[in-house]
């Protein structure tokens, strides 16, 4: 089921072009507007169903093997921290269901580029870049060299 | 230059009449324009169309008072303030375009039409109103068309792989630029000067008018009535989108 974009909701912001995971969100060169130009690419993973705030993009079948009628509406309320799905069914059945997409504020988590650049002499660590402070503890278990299976090192 | 009347100084090459004729002319080739570009896209049929879905979805009936209230709501918010765009920065740049073509479009006409030489004074807040509008979509303009434009800040192309899109933008730009240097030249420089530069002027302002049918000027005739009918559907129950969720504890 890949998404497409209702023209006339669309203001093309251009948040979909960024999020889509498949490159097949771009701009339409006559309307300056948002479309899925390759819809037999699409991951289906609504990503950008998800982040359009103008609400402008829907989820349906092919039209050659399904009969049209159905959709997928979505609304995202960063406020509340919730995301509603509206699922409508070819026979007219609609089943509506809330869930939460985060338990912090939105903005309240600190982005990649805000932690300092890595130690290059950090490369040898077992670490991760911003271990163990990026990931709440004070230290993580490591292994030593004699713990290691004969033939490893 | 900012409080002298443009047009009543081009006596000196240009009866009054023409201009007022042309004015005319751009007013019949918009009305044209908007009414071919329906036709093609068939926007009243799918306008009706959507109007049909949305009453037989509808859960509540609204009264005139609500869709009254609504109309307000539709003028003061997406029409007056842009609201509906999500982007700050092309709020500011398309309100800045919106007020500032309106100051030189209903200026341009008074001007036109009631102050066509320099025989009958024109008061200094029309051509003040004038440059200012025309300040004011230079400025917003450029802002959107170098920086804003989605095709170009999102999609990574060129800022200068024009698109059939960029027809209003380009259009409207050249209008108000050299009607910027007209009345700049009209003051200092010579009379052959004065001549190219409102050539370049009408040229752009044809353009802008006449390819209304290609372009996105006919936009502010249906986006507002777009605008009405959403807010309709939202409140009468027919959207098609999730009701709002309730709020949990802690948001």
């Amino acid at each position: 089921m890949p998404t497409f974009v209702y023209m006339t909701n669309c203001d093309g912001c251009g948040e979909c072009v960024d999020i889509c995971p498949s490159d097949i969100m771009h701009i339409d060169p006559t309307h300056r507007r948002a479309y899925n130009i390759e819809p037999n690419f699409c991951w289906e993973c609504y990503s950008c169903v998800k982040a359009c705030p103008q609400n402008a993009i829907d989820v349906r079948g092919y039209s050659d093997f399904a009969p049209l009628g159905h959709s997928v509406r979505v609304l995202r309320e960063e406020e509340k921290a919730t995301i509603s799905w509206k699922i409508k069914f070819r026979d007219g059945r609609e089943k509506n269901f809330v869930s939460p997409i985060r338990t912090t504020p939105v903005g309240s988590i600190k982005s990649a580029s805000e932690y300092a650049a890595p130690n290059p002499a950090d490369i040898n660590s077992q670490e991760l870049a911003h271990e163990p402070d990026g990931l709440n503890v004070k230290e993580l278990p490591a292994l030593t060299r004699d713990q290691l299976k004969q033939g490893v090192v | 230059m900012f409080t002298s009347n443009p047009f009543a100084e081009l006596t000196a090459f240009l009866p009054p009449i023409a201009m007022q004729v042309y004015i005319v002319l751009m007013v019949i080739a918009v009305f044209l324009g908007t009414v071919a570009d329906m036709i093609h896209k068939n926007s009243g049929k799918y306008f009706a169309q959507r109007q049909k879905e949305a009453k037989a979805a509808a859960t509540k009936e609204l009264s005139v008072g609500d869709k009254a209230s609504l109309a307000m709501k539709t003028i003061v918010v997406e029409v007056a303030t842009a609201g509906e765009f999500c982007n700050p920065q092309r709020r500011i740049s398309h309100i800045l375009m919106f007020y500032g073509f309106i100051f030189y479009l209903v200026t341009t006409v008074i001007m036109i039409f009631g102050y066509p030489t320099s025989a009958t004074p024109t008061p200094e807040i029309l051509p003040l109103l004038w440059n200012a509008g025309v300040i004011m979509v230079i400025v917003g303009g450029y802002w959107f068309f170098f920086l804003l434009r989605v095709n170009v800040a999102k999609d990574g192309q060129p800022i200068f792989r024009l698109v059939p899109a960029d027809l209003f933008i380009v259009t409207l730009l050249g209008s108000v630029t050299f009607a910027f240097i007209w009345t700049y030249v009209q003051t200092t420089g010579t009379l052959t000067e004065t001549k190219i530069a409102f050539g370049l002027y009408i040229l752009f302002t044809t353009l802008l008018f006449g390819s209304v049918r290609w372009s996105k000027l006919a936009h502010m005739f249906f986006k507002p009535v777009v605008a009405f009918q959403r807010r309709v559907e939202e409140a009468s129950g027919a959207s098609s989108l999730p009701p709002p969720a309730p709020n949990s504890e802690g948001s």
